[in-house]
């Protein structure tokens, strides 16, 4: 039991930072980066490519988290400013971001071939027991990593006056931008941001799957889930969400069967939007106005 | 009154001149156009296996996308369960088929009605969150469906299944060629059929007032959440018979239904041009024919792919009707530089028409007489008249502790002005909210013509010939002043709902379409905006937005109407005139309530006034004696 825990927080943790990749994106701009996981991508590509070049891992690493950022940036100039520059409240973002989607992956498979190829490993394989578990460092730096850089986005956006005017550009942007914050330039933050924890997620992941140019596909729409499963009121809430849906995975995987853990996280994930449509941490803002409808009522009356 | 009529039938003509060009022309070139579509068919069907297979598929996506566009494009609901529903329709039909032998005939309605009940399920599931979650919610229900083909074994897991063969034409059609292209193109015709009446039909507003003024579009009548639960029943529907041609292309297998294809249909759509019935049939043959048509490198290929999407979407954010209806405004302008202005005025400018309050009042009750009794009873002696409307110990907050409305007491006499007033912040409008429906009472009891609605939404006040409306203007901005003020006839046009679909064929619906737009003209004269009847409401001054919120309040002949600061942004001669109105309206018996700031019009117009300072009643009675009132003069005129 502790090891599926574990082990699902590990892959959960990677769900989690593309998860709050999606969110930041959203939190800032109401749009959902379908590119998300092609950042990821073109992170463990890069890293791949220049390791490859005979670099030091850490400086490849470095490098792509780097492009993840860079690459998240151009997604925000070529495919999301100018759509809502015309109407903010369009969707025809989703159309030009899965165009860079598109993009990105096959520009890669034409770069680097369909294939996978090697991946630098930072960290030996060695396992550590925790208790009746056993977790590769690897797997523990994951979770250590995702879990710091959760910590510090919420600090950021809650403690300094950088993150405080994220928040408001992400209430009314109209207002922020009349209170003078620079809604541009946020949004821009906010790609980059997107793009460095789709990097970090894929640095991080790249030494198990290796780099291929497909995957993309597989973590963007973990990373989707991840955020459905946290709602978009708090980028925090798709860590969450992502931890939740690794540890699901891993349940499904060891209680039921391989196969389960395709679909067991999605029936897990309708129940939750069935009962909390907008995340499972709105149940508690829902119970806190129920219950203070109810009080103010009988004040009133009284 | 037969006068009235007439004129009113004259002023419509007039009106229609500037189109009578556009109208002349309609229908033989929807003949010609729908000989081409045949012609079409008809060359497919006898062309190579390549073409036919190639045309079959992009039939079947372009129903999806114009199903999709019903929901995304009317009701702004972005689904993303489309595949999923796609799924349903073609495993429906070949296990159904393959293992219990049913009539392949019987199957498309089995499958339509079956997904449909999906459908309408699946809405009333994730309709109570709308937007995004609405997205995320049918997302997931088509991960869950393509995953549970994977996984079944009913279903043939990742190998698929193969599907039945479509009969061939009997011997006399042979002459037809390929009988299933001829299956897969008529149900696409018979798709934008569909959709074409339903953009045409009364319902098409209001499903826009939905989408982009959802209180306005409940204000008239409209129950909004079962409306949109009952087009995504449709669209589903729409998206079984898909699901049913497509079995017929030889074989299924989940990887055809996965969460991408749900994506892609949402790409046909925005690509093509959102909410044009049209453009998703072109965006759906571009996406599914362009990676079979160009011959390069597939990877070379889906980056030229993907930059059309992103160059499209950035140079025409409509589409590719977007861009056509550029091409056409080029051309025309480029032919005849002088082209009349498309919003011609119908009548001359200048001072409003001579108001007619008996036109309307007779044509509204005509309109409504099968759907209510006739409750407009004239009371001369307002004062002494019976309540129209009667809240008792209302109370109200948004936040606990802190009450907006504190047990007030408000009657209103039938056929008299009531005018609201307090200093901002006094809970004014939440008291309207209160009285309309928009929000529900903590505590007491609200009465309409002496029947208790406290518990009731607004579509029920409305039915009950109860209008309202609103401070800041809600009303659909891509539509015209007309077409707004039609809205509000709603619950006036019986059976609206069912109609819709199939309107143009229907022997009344051009009957009923008149009667709309007549009712309309009606109305938008006696509040003296005729003249920007046919303009967008994102064109027309803040003023006339105003009027045009009055006269969609008027339109159907209500009992009661509740005007939220009808003044505010008005120019001092638009007040006199709207003072002027509300005569009128009394004088057919209309009982009014009235929010308003400017004291002087308020005194001066209406019967009764009642005063509000922080949601209590300060005062309430005939005009006269509230404005002696000391504390009204202390709280409220500053004096």
């Amino acid at each position: 039991m502790l090891q599926v825990v574990l082990s699902g927080l590990a892959i959960g943790a990677i769900y989690g930072l593309v998860g709050m990749g999606f969110a930041i994106a959203f939190y800032v701009t109401r749009v959902i980066n379908f590119a998300e996981g092609q950042l990821l991508m073109v992170g463990v590509m890069i890293a791949a490519a220049i390791a490859r070049g005979g670099a030091n891992p850490v400086l490849a690493v470095a490098g792509g988290i780097a492009a993840a950022g860079a690459a998240g940036v151009v997604t925000y100039l070529v495919a999301v400013k100018p759509v809502l520059a015309f109407d903010r409240f369009s969707f025809a973002w989703l159309v030009s971001t899965l165009g860079v989607a598109l993009i990105l992956q096959n520009v890669a498979a034409i770069i680097w071939g369909p294939t996978s190829r090697s991946f630098p490993t930072l960290l030996n394989g060695t396992g550590v027991h925790i208790g009746s578990a056993t977790l590769t460092v690897q797997e523990l730096l994951t979770i250590g990593v995702a879990v710091a850089m959760a910590a510090a986005f919420e600090l950021v956006r809650k403690r300094t006056l950088f993150g405080k005017a994220g928040m408001a550009v992400a209430y009314d942007p109209e207002m922020a931008s009349a209170l003078g914050v620079d809604t541009g330039t946020m949004a821009i933050v906010a790609f980059a941001g997107a793009g460095i924890f789709a990097g970090v997620a894929g640095v991080l992941i790249g030494p198990i799957t290796y780099s291929n140019p497909y995957l993309g596909n597989t973590y963007g729409i973990a990373g989707f889930v991840a955020l459905m499963i946290g709602g978009t009121e708090r980028p925090v809430g798709a860590m969450v969400g992502g931890l939740i849906l690794g540890i699901l995975e891993e349940a499904a995987k060891s209680l039921i069967n391989t196969q389960a853990s395709d679909w067991f996280p999605f029936v897990v994930v309708v129940a939750i939007l069935l009962l909390m449509p907008e995340g499972v941490f709105s149940i508690g803002g829902r119970i806190r106005s129920l219950a203070g409808l109810r009080r103010s009522a009988g004040e009133a009356v009284s | 009154m037969r006068a009235d009529v007439l004129s009113a039938l004259r002023t419509g003509e007039a009106g229609a001149a500037g189109r009578r060009w556009a109208l002349r022309w309609r229908e033989p070139a929807l003949v010609a156009a729908l000989g081409v579509y045949l012609w079409f068919t008809y060359y497919v069907a006898h062309g190579t296996l390549y073409l036919q297979g190639l045309v079959l598929v992009a039939a079947v996506f372009a129903i999806l996308a114009v199903s999709l566009d019903l929901v995304a494009g009317m009701a702004g609901l972005y689904s993303l369960g489309h595949a999923g529903l796609f799924a349903l329709g073609a495993y429906g039909t070949t296990i159904l088929y393959n293992d219990h032998h049913w009539n392949l005939f019987a199957l498309l309605p089995a499958s339509m009605v079956g997904v449909g009940l999906v459908g309408l399920v699946l809405g009333s599931l994730s309709l109570r969150v709308s937007g995004l979650y609405f997205a995320i919610t049918t997302f997931i229900f088509t991960l869950v469906v393509t995953v549970l083909a994977s996984d079944l074994k009913i279903t043939g897991g990742y190998g698929g299944l193969i599907g039945p063969v479509f009969p061939g034409f009997p011997a006399g059609l042979h002459w037809l060629g390929q009988s299933l292209i001829w299956c897969g193109m008529l149900a696409l015709l018979v798709a934008i059929l569909i959709s074409l009446g339903l953009r045409r039909s009364p319902l098409y507003p209001v499903l826009l007032a939905i989408r982009d003024a959802e209180r306005f579009a409940a204000a008239a009548g409209a129950r909004t959440a079962l409306l949109k639960i009952g087009l995504f029943g449709v669209s589903a529907a729409m998206a079984g018979a898909a699901g049913w041609v497509f079995t017929f292309q030889g074989f299924i297998s989940p990887g055809q239904f996965d969460w991408t294809v749900s994506v892609n249909i949402l790409v046909m759509v925005i690509l093509g041009g959102l909410n044009t019935t049209i453009g998703p049939v072109l965006g759906a043959a571009f996406v599914s024919m362009f990676p079979a048509q160009v011959n390069m490198n597939p990877f070379w290929q889906e980056v030229l792919f993907g930059g059309l999407f992103v160059g499209v979407i950035i140079v025409y954010p409509g589409g590719f009707v977007g861009l056509l209806e550029n091409a056409g405004r080029w051309l025309v302008r480029s032919r005849s530089p002088a082209a009349p202005p498309a919003a011609a005025p119908s009548s001359p400018a200048g001072e409003p028409a001579p108001v007619r309050v008996a036109a309307l009042e007779s044509a509204a009750l005509e309109g409504a007489e099968r759907t209510r009794p006739p409750a407009v009873t004239p009371a001369r002696s307002a004062a002494a008249g019976p309540p129209a409307v009667e809240c008792r110990g209302v109370v109200f907050a948004y936040t606990r502790g802190v009450p907006v409305v504190n047990g007030v007491d408000l009657v209103v006499r039938k056929g008299s002005i009531h005018g609201l007033i307090g200093p901002n912040g006094s809970g004014k409008t939440t008291l309207v909210d209160l009285i309309a429906g928009r929000l529900k009472p903590l505590a007491g009891t609200i009465a309409v013509d002496g029947r208790q609605l406290e518990r009731g939404g607004p579509p029920a006040r409305a039915r009950n010939g109860f209008m309202r409306t609103f401070q800041a203007p809600v009303l659909v901005r891509e539509l015209s002043v007309g077409e707004n003020v039609g809205v509000g006839l709603y619950s006036r046009v019986p059976r609206i709902t069912p109609r819709a679909p199939v309107w143009p064929v229907l022997p009344g619906a051009r009957r009923d379409g008149r009667r709309i737009r007549e009712q309309a003209n009606d109305a938008l004269r006696l509040v003296g905006a005729e003249r920007w009847r046919s303009s967008r409401i994102a064109n027309v001054p803040h003023g006339i937005q105003q009027l045009t919120q009055l006269a969609a309040a008027c339109v159907a002949g209500p009992s009661t109407v509740i005007l939220d600061e009808p003044l505010a942004g008005l120019s001092p001669t638009e007040v006199e005139h709207v003072a002027e109105i509300l005569g009128e309206l009394k004088g057919t018996g209309m009982s009014v309530i009235l929010i308003e700031h400017q004291p002087r019009f308020v005194f001066a117009l209406c019967d009764e006034v009642t005063v509000l300072d922080a949601g209590e009643v300060v005062a309430t009675g005939p005009a006269a004696e509230v404005r002696a009132n000391a504390r009204v003069r202390e709280v409220y005129l500053g004096q």
